[in-house]
């Protein structure tokens, strides 16, 4: 999974799932687009859906200092590598 | 305490006789029911014996952004819907809106059923993980029983105290008389009031259970309910909403506001008994507490709407208790005749078409009333349409679990 497979599904589900198209990368996304605490647990479903795994309390809870959609994808890239490596591992 | 004279400067409903005051005053001049067949759940609707709903079948243009849809279930659709044309009509500044002293007063009887359903559906089926995230993580916020009030202050920013009663068939008329009291007593200057409830068929099963709604027109949903007819025979389960906006007089009078009418009264007592059977005793009480608390007589009533769901008892407890209060003076209106029951709705919706009545100087006649019930002959109903100038009227309320309101408004000369 490269990370511009992330970020296409990233923008995919912010069209789908928060009507936000096109999102700035760097941008806060509370102040920029309403995104809110809602959003984020919602968000924190989709990428489970995404990667197919179930994310830890302990993974949940760094993603609350997330604000951009950048920090987003580099958030689901370390979470891709971290399933891969324990993938490779077994 | 100081009291404060409380006034109405917006109203607004969503009925099954339609949204707004164009279209709902139109249908009572018309006397066009709202009644239809029952739809299909497939669920438990094919199980219920009684076949007609008051229906909101109309299309209404929402216009609400993704960050307020997120936390509404159709009950909130409702109530925001309601709420932001009072708030229109209204027309209060912008900073007073969201400065503290605009309370909101909304309910629903359950929250949204709908939403409940889901969550129960999966609680029941789940097999895994996956069917359980099927749970969302707004259902709650959609769902819990404030949701109405709490997404009313959430899209318009209001941030003034909320109460949120959930009584059932007295959820809305409580709303306007807490908040009329809370105008009155100082504790806000204006609060927006109403209730709403969305489509549900379990609504309709508990009823139909209770052997309490009707059965017999099922061919011919128009024809009922029928309050205080002979023939009545049960109430016709609906959904909608409806609100007000309550101002302090000298408030509302200093920004040119528009006045539609004056709270003067309102009365809550409980019958502390049977939480089903109408009590007699308990309404007559207070209707009278509503006199005493307006400071008016009984015959400065013109006019009263009567909560009269059609069903047998009920019916026959409230023209009794009415008659006793007031007489043959006021003329009697069961305006639920043209829409059903529409639950924590009703109280709003029956104050808020009262006022057109009392605005336009008419006074609808109660749909289906054919043949009056003898044991419900002793107030005067309205079998026709009648011009008459509606100074002061009653609207009167009575839920499951012995809550009673009388609430008493009046038009400003």
């Amino acid at each position: 999974m490269t990370r511009q497979d992330i970020e296409k599904e990233v923008r995919a589900i912010f069209l789908r799932e928060f009507e936000v198209e096109n999102p700035e990368p760097d941008v806060n996304l509370r102040e920029a687009y309403g995104f809110d605490s809602i959003d984020a647990i919602e968000l924190l479903l989709e990428i489970e859906k995404f990667l197919g795994s179930e994310l830890t309390q302990a993974e949940k809870k760094k993603a609350m200092d997330i604000r951009t959609l950048n920090q987003i994808i580099d958030y689901i890239e370390r979470l891709a590598e971290k399933r891969q490596a324990t993938a490779e591992t077994k | 305490m100081t009291q404060r004279r409380v006034v109405i400067t917006a109203a607004s409903a969503i009925s099954p006789i339609g949204h707004g005051r164009e279209q709902i005053v139109e249908s009572l001049l018309k006397g066009k029911s709202g009644v239809t067949t029952l739809r299909e759940d497939e669920l438990i609707s094919r199980f219920i014996h009684s076949r007609v709903y008051g229906t909101v079948s109309y299309p209404i243009a929402y216009d609400f952004a993704r960050q307020h849809r997120k936390t509404m279930g159709p009950v909130s659709y409702y109530a925001c819907q309601v709420a932001k044309d009072v708030l229109g009509q209204a027309g209060l500044p912008g900073d007073f809106v969201t400065g503290g002293r605009l309370g909101i007063a909304f309910g629903s009887i359950h929250g949204s059923p709908t939403v409940q359903r889901n969550i129960y559906k999966i609680f029941f089926e789940a097999k895994d993980k996956a069917t359980y995230q099927g749970i969302g993580a707004v259902d709650y916020l959609k769902s819990m029983v404030h949701t109405t009030a709490v997404n009313i202050s959430k899209m318009f920013g209001i941030t003034g105290r909320i109460i949120s009663s959930g009584t059932a068939c007295t959820t809305s008329s409580q709303s306007i008389g807490y908040g009329y009291e809370a105008v009155k007593y100082g504790l806000q200057d204006a609060m927006l009031c109403g209730g709403a409830d969305e489509y549900d068929t379990i609504t309709v099963a508990v009823f139909d259970n209770l052997l309490a709604c009707s059965t017999a027109f099922n061919d011919h949903p128009g024809q009922t309910p029928r309050p205080f007819d002979r023939a009545r025979d049960g109430l016709v389960v609906a959904e909608g909403a409806g609100a007000v906006m309550l101002e302090e007089y000298e408030f509302a009078r200093k920004r040119g506001a528009t006045i539609l009418a004056e709270v003067i009264g309102f009365a809550c007592n409980s019958n502390g008994g049977d939480l089903i059977l109408p009590n007699l005793d308990g309404i007559t009480k207070t209707l009278r507490l509503g006199l005493e608390n307006a400071q008016i007589n009984a015959s400065d009533v013109d006019l009263v709407s009567a909560h009269a769901t059609a069903t047998k008892m009920g019916d026959i407890i409230e023209a009794q208790a009415t008659g006793a209060v007031f007489g043959f003076q006021p003329r009697v209106v069961a305006l639920k005749s043209y829409m059903g029951h529409t639950m924590a709705a009703c109280g709003a919706v029956e104050t808020v078409m009262t006022l057109y009545m009392m605005q336009d100087g008419f006074i609808a006649p109660t749909l289906n009333l054919e043949d009056i019930d003898d044991r419900c002959a002793m107030i005067t109903h309205v079998r026709k349409l009648t011009e008459y100038p509606v100074k002061t009227a009653a609207i009167q309320n009575f839920a499951f679990g012995g809550v009673n309101t009388s609430l008493l408004i009046r038009k400003l000369t």
